[in-house]
């Protein structure tokens, strides 16, 4: 018992069990040695030996307790453990912020009941032009700097994603209500706010009695969405040729409450072209103008992103640069 | 286009609506206003001063000593160098303090030893022209001490409208467009203008012949007695405001009318046109013509010309000749007021590269009515200034040409269902006839005539029709609503899906980081990269020379980015999901076969110390690779060494490299070439930079997405918890070096007979006690039934079977 006493750590603990109680210990002895013993004898010395075996269980396992309560209390001190060194450190990845604002941008019209459509960035002049009223001597062709691919003037880099307005007429049955993100061309000098090549997200919806007043509170409720508060809109006449009428949807600067650089001190930011679908790009689409109606929109995702997370340099976006990349 | 408020005022009284509120409403109505500024607001910074005496400068004899009398009750002494300052005089004064143009600041100064307390201005120090012969010498009744632009009632705003949103409104290039819709927008009336031709005298006019379909019209008239000479101030006043800086009567009164009514026009010196008169045909090659600019230009058949008799003397629609200028005897003019076909026009200028405010006006496809009633207007105007102006004979009028005047039909019931308004035809009907369209509803459908001035180009439909009703309603007092209507669930895009789970996947455990490029690369990459010779869509105008090749693969633009990458980070991992184009694929229409490619690059330094055998970053771009298929709904693909070199992209080791196949998911026996991974092909570190500091090992994969979503997926399913434990075995191979891991796997394979659960090397070395060209191999076997537990027995057979199968490959089985 004064040894258990003056056991100092579990490890000693375990020596004195295995020393008394153990298989091998010598109240273990005492006990094996008991068959051997005449029956007086044997009820007697089994008596006090499973006596003494089990106070010196009970003792060891009192001691246990204290010990193991210790042993916690000395790890809960802490000891001379840091917390405030460096985490180990881990590799990651990251996705494009136009890939980040994209899925945004597609989750909340998927969430509307509408698909996300693909088409080809190299493009024939019918769709991209053509066929959405810009006939082949129209001023709008050259305020586009387009990209030819061909002498003919028959393959064009896309200027705008407008030209899966159709192609989604043509695959799809009325009514229906389509998304269309994806790369645009046009031949400028690059610079802080200029691409030759960035991203647009196209929107058109053909259905029955579908109205400006229809345009007006899709747009909006995508961009309640998007900003998560409700923001104030106004549309104003803007011209495209593929819609008629044609709209220009201003949103109010999310930014500042009296004009900032975002702005430019107008207050309101100009987000998106929109309109009715024209009739004649209905017709190039084999869709009776008569019998259904629909909006159509889009706008540049480059430029949302940068609202999104103050870049102030669109060149950044398609340069490669892992310091840039690295943030999102 | 610049706009000026108070020539606005002219045409529609707006004195009562701010400029800012006529930003706002033009905005919401008709064009886009950009910005609002006050006119030279230094007029308002300058007063009107009172020169009481001038007396010579005691010291210098071209300077005076004036006192002047600003209103301000103590006369102030300002020394003045002008000419003709004389007291008496009401001048504009700057006082100590003023900032004039150029940030000029007006300081207490000492001119030869005379004190002056400010500055009396010419019109050029004003900014208001290019006189500086005098001080500017203002009218008797200005009040003064007042500031200028109040004392001359010229108190002005700029207004910029956006000319992107004015291009398809050929009527809105001038105030009184402008105008007009201001007046429609508020219900004013704009006030009447005289725009009918004076008489005239009886004389002979000037015979004119048009050769081209190009001009539709071609008004020609004599105007005589001109006296050219500095404009009145009114005039040059309002020409500054819309950015038109003044220069003479002639220059100024046409700039008014192209300004005024939008329809541009020139005046030519009569008397070097001979009696044959003009002519209007088309350029021949070789001719050329110098403009009033002094360039020499090259005419060609498409160009429009305006000939007196057969010599070009101005450009049509675009720019006068230097022939023809005006010099200083005006007393003879023909005014020239014409038609052009609007392509024609643009075509021209942007072919000779010389854009005007003319040529911008004659390619919005101007009012054919309108040639005969800007002459009127500026015959007019000019007769204000100078009423002994004279028209010796009668217009010459000559051209094909016909009112664009047209009707359309317009339903109420359709202007309701696209605007989603509720609006009574009576309402729609009024707000068209305040743009002056002509409405007659007597028969159910509305019947509109549309005013020639709009029915050049804009307006020709229903639809142009309801934007007019919506823009004038306004667009911002329609409802807002909400869709409803069923709608089909979209056809599943299972490579939509695909790329996302993609992107999730290497961006996240695989550290790889998404990189967007052009989709145009440089030649000389292409060039670098042994490519150069396939077929590409090729760019007839890039923005950068060299830059015409349309990618066929994400890959040439990706390994263009290590070398810069590596320069600031030492691994670096990329990947792109892009599109490329290849030609050869063009469908019947011409457009290129496209193709979705997935790539990944990863490079980082040669780690000091390698085991022989390591396979370094390759067995961690494969292991990569392995995990995203897994991760995408793919079983890891069925890879196999690279063949002989060719097959592969120049871009990949030609031994060094892995490709991967899968079972194309509906046919039968059809294998389908996915993945390609390898080193990067070693002689091109060093044309990609990636030497010296910057050496290291470099390692490409490239997949089709295409193909791979050709291929057949991981099928949805699962496998029982085995209900047997598994006997793990590890054995030891001496091989060959030439022997692949990849045959040696399957050969273990083969050996447990369909007890092999997993294979995975442990050990892999070359040594002493190997021997010499083999190597060891030594992997852990996991055995496992789904019928018994296997027992040592089972091992024992596993391993006898091992021993002939490595024995078969040359090898043989060091331990077990």
């Amino acid at each position: 018992m004064e040894r258990l006493a003056g056991a100092a750590s579990l490890e000693d603990l375990r020596g004195i069990e295995r020393e008394f109680v153990g298989k091998e210990g010598s109240v273990s002895g005492l006990l094996a040695a008991i068959p051997t013993l005449s029956p007086d004898d044997r009820r007697v010395v089994g008596k006090g030996a499973n006596l003494l075996k089990r106070d010196i269980q009970a003792g060891i396992d009192q001691k246990k307790g204290e010990l193991e309560a210790a042993e916690i209390a000395a790890q809960r001190a802490g000891g001379d453990f840091d917390a405030t060194l460096p985490g180990a450190p881990q590799t990651r990845g990251s996705l494009h912020p136009l890939t980040l604002v994209r899925r945004e941008v597609e989750a909340i019209f998927v969430s509307m009941g509408y698909s996300v459509l693909d088409g080809p960035e190299v493009e024939l002049d019918y769709y991209n032009f053509q066929a959405l009223n810009i006939p082949a001597d129209h001023p709008a062709r050259e305020m586009q700097d387009t990209f030819y691919c061909d002498t003919q003037g028959n393959l064009v880099m896309r200027t705008q994603t407008s030209p899966v307005q159709i192609r989604a007429m043509e695959r799809l049955k009325p009514p229906f209500r389509v998304i269309a993100p994806g790369r645009v061309f046009r031949n400028e000098e690059p610079d802080a706010t200029h691409e030759h090549t960035f991203h647009q997200v196209e929107g058109l919806v053909v259905g029955e009695d579908i109205t400006v007043g229809h345009l007006s509170g899709v747009l909006k409720g995508f961009l309640r969405q998007l900003f998560q508060k409700d923001i104030e809109v106004r549309l104003r006449p803007g011209y495209f040729p593929f819609v008629e009428p044609g709209f220009e949807l201003d949103v109010r600067c999310p930014f500042c409450e009296e004009g900032c650089r975002v702005c430019k001190k107008t207050r309101w930011i100009e987000f998106c072209g929109c309109g009715m679908v024209h009739p004649r790009v209905l017709a190039a689409g084999g869709i009776d103008s008569e019998a259904w109606t629909g909006f159509a929109f889009g706008f540049g995702l480059d430029r949302l992103v940068m609202l999104r997370y103050g870049i102030d340099d669109l060149r950044h976006f398609m340069a490669g640069d892992l310091r840039f990349l690295e943030q999102f | 286009m610049l706009i000026s408020y108070r020539w606005l005022n002219r045409h529609v009284d707006l004195g009562d609506i701010t400029p800012d509120q006529i930003a706002q409403d033009l905005t919401l109505s008709t064009a886009e206003v950009e910005g609002i500024e006050v006119f030279a607001p230094h007029l308002s910074d300058v007063v009107v001063g009172l020169v009481r005496t001038r007396e010579r400068h005691p010291d210098a004899d071209k300077l005076s000593v004036c006192t002047v009398d600003v209103g301000t009750g103590e006369d102030l002494s300002i020394v003045c160098g002008a000419p003709n300052v004389d007291a008496g005089q009401r001048v504009a004064v700057a006082t100590v303090g003023t900032v004039l143009p150029g940030d000029f600041k007006i300081k207490k100064s000492k001119i030869r030893g005379v004190a002056s307390m400010g500055m009396i201005c010419s019109v050029r120090e004003l900014d208001l022209g290019d006189e500086h012969d005098g001080i500017w010498v203002l009218p008797e009744g200005c009040e003064v001490g007042s500031p200028v632009s109040a004392a001359l009632g010229v108190e002005d705003w700029v207004i910029e409208i956006d000319n992107k949103s004015i291009t398809h409104r050929p009527d809105l290039w001038g105030h009184r467009g402008i105008a007009r819709e201001l007046a429609a927008i508020y219900g004013r009336e704009l006030l009447p203008l005289d725009l009918s031709m004076p008489e005239t005298g009886s004389g002979s006019s000037v015979p004119v012949r048009i050769e081209s379909a190009a001009c539709s019209r071609y008004v020609a008239l004599s105007v005589d007695g001109v006296e050219n000479g500095p404009s009145p101030l009114w005039l040059k006043l309002l020409l500054l405001a819309a950015g038109q800086r003044p220069l003479d009567i002639l220059v100024d009164i046409s700039n008014f009318v192209m300004l005024d009514l939008g329809q541009p026009n020139h005046l030519f010196d009569r008397k070097q046109i001979p009696p044959a008169g003009i002519n209007v045909r088309m350029g021949r090659e070789g001719e050329t013509i110098t403009t009033l600019d002094g360039e020499e230009r090259k005419v060609g058949a498409t160009d429009l010309l305006i000939c007196s008799d057969d010599v070009p003397v101005a450009l049509a629609g675009v720019m006068g000749g230097e022939g023809s200028k005006v010099g200083e005897d005006t007393g003879e003019l023909l005014l020239e007021v014409a038609s052009f076909d609007a392509v024609t026009i643009r075509r021209s200028s942007a072919r000779i590269g010389l854009r005007t405010d003319a040529s911008a006006r004659f390619e919005k496809s101007l009012d054919p009515a309108m040639p005969m009633q800007a002459a009127a207007h500026l015959v007019r105007t000019l007769r204000e200034i100078q009423p002994s102006v004279e028209l010796p004979s009668a217009p010459t009028d000559v051209g094909d040409w016909q009112s664009c005047e047209l009707f359309v039909e317009l339903r109420g019931e359709r202007v309701r269902r696209v605007l989603g308004i509720d609006l009574e035809d009576e309402a729609i009907a009024a707000l068209l006839e305040k743009l002056d369209f002509g409405v007659d509803h007597s028969k159910g459908v509305m019947r509109v005539t549309v005013p020639s001035n709009r029915a050049t180009k804009d307006i020709g439909i229903e639809e142009d029709l309801i934007e007019e009703v919506g823009r004038l309603y306004r667009y911002d007092n329609i409802p807002e609503r909400r869709l409803s209507a069923e709608i089909a669930p979209p056809p599943h895009d299972e490579r939509h899906a695909l790329v996302t789970r993609i992107q999730d996947r290497l961006s996240g455990s695989a550290a790889f980081h998404e990189v967007l490029t052009y989709s145009f690369v440089a030649g000389s990459q292409l060039e670098k990269l042994g490519v150069a010779d396939l077929q590409y869509t090729r760019l007839v105008n890039p923005v950068v020379d060299g830059e015409e090749c349309v990618r066929r693969s994400v890959v040439p633009s990706l390994l263009g980015l290590l070398e810069k990458n590596r320069r600031q980070f030492t691994d670096v991992r990329l990947f792109e999901i892009g599109k490329g184009y290849c030609p050869e694929l063009a469908d019947e229409k011409g457009l290129p076969g496209e193709v979705h490619e997935l790539a990944l690059c990863w490079t980082r330094p040669e780690p000091g110390k390698k085991a022989r055998f390591d396979a370094g970053l390759f067995a961690q771009m494969r292991g990569v690779l392995d995990d995203l298929f897994v991760t995408i709904g793919y079983e890891p693909p069925c890879w196999s060494a690279a063949g002989e070199a060719g097959e592969l992209a120049p871009w990949f080791h030609p031994g060094n490299s892995l490709v991967g196949e899968y079972s194309d998911a509906t046919k039968k026996g059809e294998v389908r070439r996915v993945v390609t991974v390898g080193k990067l092909e070693p002689g091109l570190h060093r044309p990609l930079g990636l030497v010296q500091e910057l050496a290291g090992e470099v390692v490409v994969a490239q997949i089709s997405l295409d193909e791979l979503l050709a291929s057949r997926s991981r099928a949805f399913g699962y496998k029982p918890i085995p209900r047997f434990p598994g006997n793990k075995v590890d054995v030891a191979l001496a091989m060959p070096i030439g022997v692949p891991a990849g045959d040696l796997v399957r050969a273990i394979e083969k050996s447990g007979k369909g007890q092999v659960a997993s294979v995975e090397l442990f050990d892999l070395y070359t040594g002493p006690g190997i021997g010499e060209g083999r190597k060891s191999l030594a992997y852990h076997v996991l055995l496992q039934s789904d019928q018994k537990t296997l027992t040592d027995k089972d091992a024992q057979k596993f391993i006898k079977r091992l021993e002939r199968a490595a024995a078969d490959l040359g090898g043989e089985l060091r331990s077990e």
